[in-house]
């Protein structure tokens, strides 16, 4: 018995249909049986069915009931209650659209923010034991950090015990690569012996250099990237040569794809072995520094015995170094410490947004649930217990958050597609940004969170209500005032998130315009750079020529030389000392850059004492140099330097003559006044423009359409000599390329917070005006006026908006120290913003609100009253 | 539960009615309401069809169980039969209405000199 009990059960449960079969023929049974009994007292066939049928009750009516009475499983249940919650939505399609395409947008926001978050700061980087590679850079006496010096490297790897590896690379350069007669232009990376050993990348194909090539004497040899050996040799197995220069070089190995060393870095296509020519001033800044923590050091260990060393050292080499201790990072802390402020940003962004419209759906399901009151009493007066109207409710909430999920999912892959297209450029790693398991984990944790702050709510506070009140008709104004209180808390809490979302958006664009206009002491504007990597190709002829010839192209005003880009963040510096310093005081360090006679005029770049450069300045002339007003005040304060003699580390065999005095020439990233130079004429310093040279031409108009014409030129005059292109403006906006992305996201979340928050205010006065429809008519049958009426409506909203606008203002004064970091020349306290924001959603909101409350001045009495 | 001839139920009493029908012997829907017409000697003509609604009401608090059998028409019919569980609700709710009625006897009876 038990056991078909159970088999009833189950297949019950397999399909509703046969227990409902067996209903329907049970009860047609008991229909004949009657018919049969009314047969047997007499009466005709068709008097005995209609009989028969009328003891019995309406079939359907009694089916149903049966139906109802069930004993239900809490599968069933479940099953019922999704059915039932289906039905509903589809009834209410309007509502049911709006919540789907609310919470599409805030699930699939919050996972691509979250995968953004992932790919960039949680996944380990795609080295061996990311955990335990540290970057060691060095410290001067005046506690400045400078990337380390190669002698400085060499010491540090023969007598640290700290670490299992110690490598360095050299910076990336440009220069010429010819594969076959193809000339490239090619960043170029010096490694350190075992570099990718120590760091536990193993190339794709081949090997990486030993420690015997990797030193002086060694063959030439190269490595390359994937994305190299994909682009430029076709993935070719046999591996074979490129020439660099004059020399003919082996390619040993590839290495993996998607491999990122240092953020500074970008990416390198080529890897040189670094150690055969090593750059041997003590004093220079040019490698970056990685190493491996030993099995039996921890960090502090290693950071200990480093400092004991640098001091060790600095009593050596007192008159050479100026590194007096070390400054030690894990690599991954590294890599993200400049992205972590801007993460956490899109991240917290994008959770604000899914907040919204949760609390947007809460209000929509308790605007239709009170509608719906009425029928849940009933439904709680004939039997259905709490428990039961809490599931139902919850199980509606759950079939919008399970549907939302996934359209949320479909969101999630446009945008990922989107991020990663956009911001690959802008922001390291992200080109490996997917949808991938824990980003589906992610998205379905927050679909669960959704639907518990959806769903819990509405559904606690509609079933305990009193159905006894709602079948009476109580509904028609259930306790109003502490229904407009819970609506009022919740649409000034997404009016507080939206203005905090557009304070911060607005600080970031605040501060990509102050980046775009801040004062560089140079005019970047309306200039293009082509950097060239002549390899010794040109001599001081070609380069003029081709100067003049860009300087001639319709639409350019000008050109100039130079031998590295102006307003880069890393620059090189070194030593410039007089004749009476003596090493290690060395009062200044300055970058260095050899430029053509008019370099200043095109660059409006002030010479504020003494001359310019001038063609007279060549190698029959005196050795000249001009300074920046940083490093005359500094060498010579109170004095005047024209005249006087200086000697800077990159020409060290040379005195020069100061001739003149320039403005600093700083990037927005740097703190005023850091950016000292020293610079040599072109034509006395010939050989320094070997390897690298820019040319920079200023144009009249549309910069960005003189790029093609310039590049057509170049091919022309040196077709053996590759160019890269970019207009300054373009230059300087990738360094910003962080804020850019972080404003980006913040703008966009702003958006649709502002759209969510406008949405939301319409939703709860549209409500609110239908709920009181009878009450209007009354008044304006009493003799208010629409505007009266009107006006009551939007002052309402007005109070929900300003209680909003004070908490969303207060709110943001504290979260916008989050966005402190990436802000430039604004304060996270700027009026404009707040200002800004405020109006802003007042507009917003009012204009939600409006829509409503001039329809509820066209309620026609009559209308309203009849309806009661 | 209505019935349009004869009176109204008191609440509660159609449960226990059905389920002293069902103590005389396994019976399918019909038969159950026949015995109830029948047993009550017509004071309560019940709507036939309400038997379903309260039968699978007590089959889901287990006082009955069902199961499909050959009825003498040799048709197949779902069978009614009491549970155990079934005999004891009948004996209880059998002795709380006997104690109500009494006490609603014994009101019924008063007179205005004892009162």
């Amino acid at each position: 018995m038990r056991f078909s009990n159970l088999k009833a059960r189950l297949l019950a449960r397999l399909g509703a249909g046969q227990a409902d079969r067996e209903l329907d023929e049970e009860l047609q049974h008991h229909i004949e049986l009657e018919t049969d009994r009314q047969l047997r007292d007499g009466h005709d066939p068709a008097t005995a069915r209609r009989r028969a049928l009328e003891k019995f009750g309406d079939p359907r009516r009694i089916a149903q009931a049966t139906r109802d009475e069930r004993s239900i499983s809490p599968l069933e249940g479940s099953m019922q209650d999704f059915r039932w919650a289906a039905r509903i939505l589809r009834r209410q399609a309007g509502f049911t659209t709006l919540a789907l395409v609310t919470l599409a947008i805030g699930i699939g926001t919050t996972t691509v923010a979250f995968s953004v978050l992932d790919s960039v700061l949680l996944k380990p980087l795609p080295f061996a034991d990311a955990d335990r590679l540290v970057v060691i850079r060095e410290v001067t006496a005046e506690k400045k950090v400078f990337p380390p010096s190669y002698p400085n490297f060499v010491d540090w790897r023969a007598r640290a015990q700290s670490f299992s590896g110690l490598v360095a690379e050299l910076f990336p350069y440009s220069q010429t690569a010819f594969v076959g007669n193809e000339a490239l232009r090619v960043e170029s990376m010096g490694v350190s012996r075992g570099f990718f050993a120590v760091l536990g990348v193993k190339p794709v194909i081949g090997r990486e250099f030993s420690a015997e090539e990797n030193a002086p004497g060694g063959p030439p040899l190269v490595m390359v990237s994937h994305q190299f050996w994909v682009d430029r040799l076709g993935s070719r197995t046999n591996l074979g040569t490129l020439r660099l220069g004059d020399r003919t070089a082996q390619i040993i190995g590839v290495l993996p794809s998607g491999l990122r060393l240092l953020p500074q870095s970008a990416t390198a296509d080529i890897f040189v072995p670094n150690e055969q020519a090593p750059d041997r001033g003590r004093a220079n800044s040019n490698y970056a520094v990685l190493g491996r923590l030993a099995p039996n050091a921890t960090f502090e260990s290693a950071r200990a015995e480093m400092a004991v060393l640098s001091r060790a050292l600095l009593a050596t080499y007192r008159d050479e170094t100026r590194a007096v201790d070390v400054a030690m990072i894990l690599l991954h802390e590294e890599m993200v410490n400049d992205y972590r402020a801007m993460l956490v940003i899109v991240f917290g962004a994008a959770g604000l947004v899914l907040l919204i419209a949760c609390t947007n759906l809460v209000s929509a399901q308790l605007a239709r649930g009170l509608g719906r009151s009425r029928e849940i009493g009933v439904r709680a007066a004939l039997g259905a217990s709490r428990m039961r109207l809490v599931r139902q409710l919850l199980a509606e909430s759950a079939a919008l958050s399970v549907a939302g999920a996934l359209l949320g999912l479909g969101v999630t892959v446009v945008l990922t597609r989107m991020v990663r297209v956009l911001g690959a450029p802008l922001v390291p790693r992200l080109q490996e940004l997917s949808v991938d398991g824990r980003s589906l984990a992610f998205a379905a944790g927050v679909t669960v969170l959704t639907l518990l702050l959806i769903g819990i709510y509405p559904a606690l506070r509609l079933a305990t209500s009193d159905p006894g009140d709602v079948i009476r008709g109580a509904s028609k104004n259930p306790n109003a005032s502490a229904r407009s209180a819970a609506w009022s808390v919740l649409v000034g809490f997404e009016i507080a998130i939206a203005v905090m979302l557009v304070v911060g958006s607005t600080l970031l664009v605040r501060t990509m315009r102050n980046i775009m206009r801040s004062d560089y002491g140079l005019d970047p504007r309306g200039v293009i750079t082509a950097a060239l990597s002549p390899r010794g190709t040109l001599d001081l002829a070609g380069i003029e020529q081709i100067r003049r010839e860009l300087a001639a192209l319709p639409g350019a005003s000008g050109a100039a030389v130079v031998t590295r880009y102006p307003l880069v963040y890393w620059n090189q510096s070194g030593p410039v000392m007089r004749p009476t310093d003596v090493a290690p005081q060395w009062p200044a360090l300055a970058g260095f850059r050899v430029i053509s006679p008019d370099y200043f005029t095109l660059m409006r770049q002030r010479v504020v004492q003494g001359r310019a450069f001038a063609p007279l300045d060549d190698s029959a002339g005196v050795r000249v140099a001009i300074v920046t007003t940083g490093v005359a005040s500094t060498l010579w304060p109170g004095q005047d330097p024209i005249g006087k003699t200086v000697r800077t580390n990159y020409l060290s065999d040379q005195w020069l003559t100061v001739v003149g005095v320039v403005a600093e020439a700083s990037h927005w990233s740097m703190p005023r006044g850091s950016q000292h130079e020293i610079y040599v004429p072109l034509a006395q310093q010939p050989n320094r423009a070997r390897n690298q040279l820019i040319m920079m031409v200023r144009t009249d108009g549309d910069t960005r359409a003189l790029v093609p014409a310039i590049r057509t030129r170049l091919r022309e005059l040196a077709p053996a000599v590759p160019a890269t292109l970019e207009t300054m403006t373009d230059r300087i906006a990738q360094s910003a390329a962080d804020r850019r992305f972080a404003m980006i996201a913040l703008a966009v979340f702003a958006g649709i917070a502002l759209i969510l928050a406008g949405l939301g205010i319409y939703g709860v006065m549209s409500y609110s005006v239908s709920a009181r429809t009878h009450e209007i008519g009354v008044r304006v049958a009493l003799g208010a006026t629409p505007l009266a009426v009107q006006l009551e409506f939007l002052r309402a909203a007005a109070g929900m908006t300003l209680g909003g606008v004070i908490v969303g203002v207060v709110g943001s004064a504290f979260a916008t120290a989050y966005v402190k970091s990436l802000l430039y020349e604004v304060t996270r306290f700027d009026a404009t913003a707040y200002w800004g924001a405020a109006v802003f959603l007042v507009v917003t909101a009012l204009l939600g609100a409006y829509l409503p409350a001039r329809r509820s001045s066209r309620v026609d009495p009559l209308v309203a009253l009849r309806g009661e | 539960m209505t019935d349009k001839q004869g009176g109204e139920l008191l609440p509660g009493t159609f449960d226990m009615l059905l389920l002293k029908a069902l103590s005389l012997g396994p019976m399918h829907g019909w038969g159950v309401a026949q015995r109830i017409e029948a047993l009550s000697g017509g004071v309560f003509a019940i709507q036939q069809g309400a038997v379903y609604p309260a039968l699978q009401r007590l089959k889901g608090r287990g006082l009955v169980a069902a199961e499909w059998r050959d009825s003498e028409n040799n048709r197949r019919a779902r069978y009614y039969r009491l549970t155990a569980t079934g005999h004891r609700a009948l004996d209880s709710e059998t002795a709380w209405w006997r104690r109500a009625i009494g006490g609603v006897e014994r009101v019924l009876r008063a007179t205005p000199q004892e009162g």
